[in-house]
């Protein structure tokens, strides 16, 4: 990164996935690869987090609220937003089928580092009650389906159905020892229920969880599946609506400035002709 | 000169600043909880602490009893959702065990508006410091309704803490604080891994500007060969396998699991008293400048024996009547000094009420604590109400409670 990047000499060129390039160009091109990729990795983890924070906050923050109905159903349906609007973004102006594996890594990244300094090391909680959940398999799923069909309507269909129906059994490998039965003060409780009850959450007493209170026990008990199962049909739905806010938000559109007048300059030429003008790259 | 000036300006500037930043946290703001939250919802009262001084992983036992008044806030929705907890900083200390009336409270449930409960609740210390440590119900849509707080002090090093559990398949807990957690790192440690491999297969390639170029100038088959699709494939595969292998171990290691549990408890209140003592509030007043609530109260005595008032008592402030003994003797060691004002309760008449009588008596609760303790915007309330319980003891020292409640009016000029 530090050799100074020179003017390119006559001939001096290169060939990148068939479109000629100076070299001089394509050194700056990889430069501006690496800054781009850093500031989009940042503001997806600090806008990605926040969104998913404030949608499924409690239900990912701690083990007790980590339920087989409503964690199951709610925490993929709003998990699979910005990973469809990154893919299209990024599979339509430049085919990277990244868009769900970048965002769901740095969702987690970013709740690792809240969990770290903001539950732990700050309020005290242990790691045993906060850690957060993991989506990366439905995250690479959906990128790979995308890779494979090269299609946004197969990939909300298959790829979003699979994001959901794989969110429990990719957890259940760590969730499964917080489910074992205990007996505390002569009553049946889960590992997780009373981690939850044990480091004290002054202001969330026990009845604010939102989890299964037996409505889905006619379906033979496995409310996991069923509710995978309708988060996949919801899932789908969102993958729709948010690949195409995906679109809306990457459009190059300009605006006529009407605030010129104002400032004693000539009204903006381009609003006469021109009053929105917008630039779709497709 | 100047520069002099300057240097000692910036300095005593610093240490102002360095003051009120290091400044520590007290309590938790149980003061900044409206007034109609502290005297006419739950009334805590004969509360314990059992020690103030432990080291981690010993235990305090906090003790008492609480009443959910009669005068409860029509602004607040009814107790069917009650959960007994504690007032602390976060997991300072870690509860292992929290009763009512004998029963376990680690569930939530409905309780009884008027009646009375005892609890228990056992916590273990964690994280070393000098903690405000209160009981605690909350209710739903109500919130938390704190009772008195104590300064708990917890020494030793939180490292040496420790909470074992046996499970009911057998599985021994060496300690639940970090129980599972190398398992959760090691298994987000390998899809962090496998994130990158995948992502890694596209990022070594030239990225952005290079594919947007191509892209528009028609080399699709360049940005996305057979190769990445082969890739792909094998990835997709490989997920979904794993996934399930996954799922497959966990069934294997832990097969006995239970969903989370949501059941509530049923507990049935403390007997109440077959007669009860009446309260009526003919005139209460706050006088501001003096700090002195007073009020006049018809009382009627439907007790066999003769009774005399002990203590008044509302939001954990005890005002104490200094010349009952019996009511002296209620008084806890350990009960949080700013919580019982010095000048205690004063009455006007200190006959004992004779059985079936009814007698209008003055009473005067004054001290600095309605300020300090911000009960005083009361006065400021869309609902002007007072409320809290009167103790009174027979001649055989047996303790009766009765519940106060009425409307106050301030006084701003002083007599």
């Amino acid at each position: 990164m530090s050799t100074p990047i020179k003017p390119p000499a006559e001939g001096d060129f290169v060939d990148i996935y068939g479109v000629r390039w100076s070299r001089w160009a394509a050194q700056l091109s990889a430069r501006l690869d690496v800054i781009i990729s850093i500031i989009i990795a940042l503001a997806v983890t600090a806008a990605f987090h926040l969104h998913f924070q404030l949608l499924a906050g409690d239900w990912d923050f701690w083990v007790d609220w980590k339920d087989r109905q409503y964690w199951v159903t709610l925490t993929p349906i709003v998990a699979i937003t910005f990973p469809a609007a990154l893919q299209y973004v990024l599979w339509e102006k430049f085919r990277i089928p990244l868009g769900a594996t970048l965002s769901i890594t740095c969702l987690m990244v970013g709740a690792w580092i809240a969990r770290i300094f903001g539950f732990h090391l700050w309020s005290y909680f242990p790691f045993s009650l906060i850690w957060p959940v993991l989506m990366i398999p439905g995250a690479l799923v959906l990128d790979c389906v995308l890779v494979l069909t090269g299609n946004f309507f197969f990939t909300a269909v298959i790829g979003g159905m699979g994001f959901a129906v794989l969110f429990y059994p990719s957890n259940w490998p760590m969730l499964a020892a917080y489910r074992l039965p205990v007996e505390i003060m002569g009553t049946l409780v889960s590992v997780g229920d009373y981690i939850g009850y044990t480091f004290t959450r002054t202001a969330t007493p026990e009845y604010l969880r939102f989890i299964e209170r037996g409505t889905l026990r006619t379906f033979g008990g496995h409310s996991a599946w069923v509710a995978s199962a309708f988060s996949g049909f919801v899932c789908v739905l969102t993958y729709l609506l948010w690949w195409h806010i995906g679109m809306l938000l990457s459009k190059v559109t300009t605006l006529p400035n009407r605030w010129r007048s104002m400032f004693g300059m000539a009204p903006d030429q381009t609003a006469a002709t021109a009053p929105v003008e917008s630039h779709d790259a497709r | 000169m100047r520069a002099e000036w300057a240097k000692q300006l910036s300095r005593a500037f610093l240490l102002l600043l360095g003051v009120v930043v290091v400044l520590p946290a007290l309590a938790h703001g149980e003061r900044n909880q409206e007034p109609f939250l502290r005297m006419r919802t739950a009334h805590f009262y004969d509360v314990k602490w059992s020690a103030d001084k432990i080291a981690v992983n010993d235990e305090v036992v906090i003790t008492g009893r609480f009443r959910l008044f009669e005068d409860w806030p029509m602004n607040l929705p009814q107790p069917d959702r009650v959960f007994v907890g504690n007032g602390t900083p976060g997991p300072v200390l870690a509860r292992t065990e929290s009763y009512i009336n004998g029963h376990a409270a680690i569930q939530s449930g409905k309780l009884m508006l008027d009646r009375d409960y005892e609890f228990k609740t056992v916590l273990k210390g964690r994280i070393p410091g000098r903690h405000h440590v209160h009981p605690m119900v909350n209710v739903e849509g109500a919130g938390p309704l704190l009772g008195p707080g104590s300064w708990v002090e917890i020494g030793g090093d939180h490292r040496d803490f420790k909470l074992p559990l046996t499970t009911l398949d057998g599985t021994k807990i060496e300690d639940l604080e970090t129980w599972g957690v190398a398992n959760v790192v090691r298994w987000e440690g390998f899809w962090l891994l496998t994130a990158l491999v995948f992502a890694g297969w596209w990022l070594r390639r030239p990225l952005l500007m290079t594919r947007y170029r191509a892209l528009h100038e028609g080399h699709e088959a360049a940005l996305v060969t057979r190769g990445d699709r082969l890739w792909a494939a094998a990835f997709l595969t490989g997920t979904v396998l794993t996934v399930f292998a996954g799922a497959h171990w966990a069934e294997n290691r832990y097969p006995r699991t239970i969903p989370l549990q949501a059941g509530q408890f049923r507990i049935d209140p403390l007997p109440k008293d077959e007669h009860e003592i009446n309260i009526q509030v003919k005139r209460a007043t706050y006088d501001v400048p003096g700090r002195s609530m007073k009020m006049t109260l018809v009382i009627h005595n439907p007790l066999p024996h003769p009774v005399q008032m002990g203590e008044f008592m509302t939001a954990g402030l005890r005002f104490v009547n200094h010349e009952l003994p019996a009511a002296m003797a209620q008084v806890d060691a350990r009960y949080p000094a700013e919580l019982l004002p010095r000048t205690g309760l004063t009455l006007h008449d200190k006959a004992p009420i004779a059985p079936g009588e009814t007698r209008t008596v003055d009473i005067e609760a004054t001290d600095a604590v309605w300020e300090t303790e911000r009960l005083t915007s009361l006065l400021t309330d869309p609902d002007n109400r007072v409320g809290g319980l009167l103790f009174f003891f027979d001649d055989a020292g047996q303790r009766h409670i009765a519940n106060l409640s009425g409307a106050i009016v301030p006084v701003f000029i002083g007599s």
